[in-house]
């Protein structure tokens, strides 16, 4: 699975790409998104052939506030992902929890490693 | 009322060489993202981002921490330094999973912000919702702006 630039699409607002990680467990890829601020109802993820969307929108506005320092990253969280052949389309789950969005993408059976027996005559 | 003007700390020494060059590298590849952030090609995320924000009534600190327990959290005042220290857990550490990528930070961390010596310690407020640390300090009554009337003759 390859990551590809930031997401150009709805450039009407800011976007950030969320910290994230992506590894490879037990016949699933995982995908750890850092999305603080962001809930379970403001998530949007869809897949259009190859390409998995994210985006977390968030808002920031705090009215009445003047700032005294401001660190934290504006705008909504968006990635793109291109998706490899071994990703079962049909089969993705998420969760979102404490900010952060795991998403389950699991792998085709025909790609999964299994283990053949070879047995002694 | 606070005279002195606080600069972003996330942008002091923004602007020596080493950085400029650094957000050429980044413009070069198209890494369009904040570039204020210590996230881009050369950086490494170094600890949580804190908005310090005031009204008439209340100082307001937010935080985002992403995956953090509200009981991992530590939050304390000593004169006019607030400090948050915690510890932050990454749920998917440990496990003998392939790695393709991996930006996120865990361990503890520790983050102190000069407030105004204007708040109420006792009457700090926090709430952990979202990923995002909530801070309410409300100011002491007697630091309130009132409007004075000055009678011109």
């Amino acid at each position: 699975m390859a990551t590809t630039a930031t997401n150009k699409e709805l450039e009407t607002r800011r976007t950030v790409r969320p910290v994230g990680n992506i590894w490879e467990e037990e016949g699933t890829v995982m995908l750890r998104l850092e999305m603080p601020g962001v809930t379970k109802d403001n998530i949007e993820l869809r897949i259009e052939n190859d390409q998995l969307f994210v985006r977390g929108h968030r808002d920031m506005h705090d009215e009445d506030q003047t700032y005294v320092i401001r660190e934290r990253v504006r705008g909504d969280f968006a990635q793109t992902y291109t998706l490899d052949d071994t990703i079962d389309r049909e089969r993705i789950d998420a969760r979102m929890e404490r900010g952060i969005l795991t998403v389950t993408l699991h792998l085709k059976e025909a790609v999964k490693p299994r283990k053949i027996e070879v047995k002694a005559r | 009322m606070n005279l002195v003007r606080r600069r972003n700390p996330a942008n002091v020494n923004r602007d020596t060489g080493v950085d400029q060059l650094q957000r050429s590298i980044n413009r070069l590849f198209d890494f369009d993202w904040d570039l204020d952030r210590d996230l881009d090609l050369f950086g490494g995320v170094s600890g949580p981002s804190v908005d310090l924000m005031e009204n008439d009534d209340t100082y307001m600190v937010r935080c985002d921490l992403p995956g953090v327990e509200k009981d991992d959290l530590d939050i304390s005042v000593s004169g006019n330094a607030l400090t948050i220290k915690g510890e932050k857990q990454d749920s998917s550490e440990h496990k003998d999973g392939r790695y393709y990528r991996r930006e996120s930070w865990s361990g503890s961390f520790q983050r102190t912000i000069t407030v105004p010596e204007t708040v109420d310690p006792d009457a700090i407020n926090a709430e952990m919702k979202n990923g995002v640390l909530t801070l309410t300090l409300p100011k002491k009554e007697d630091v309130k702006p009132r409007q004075i009337t000055v009678d011109v003759k």
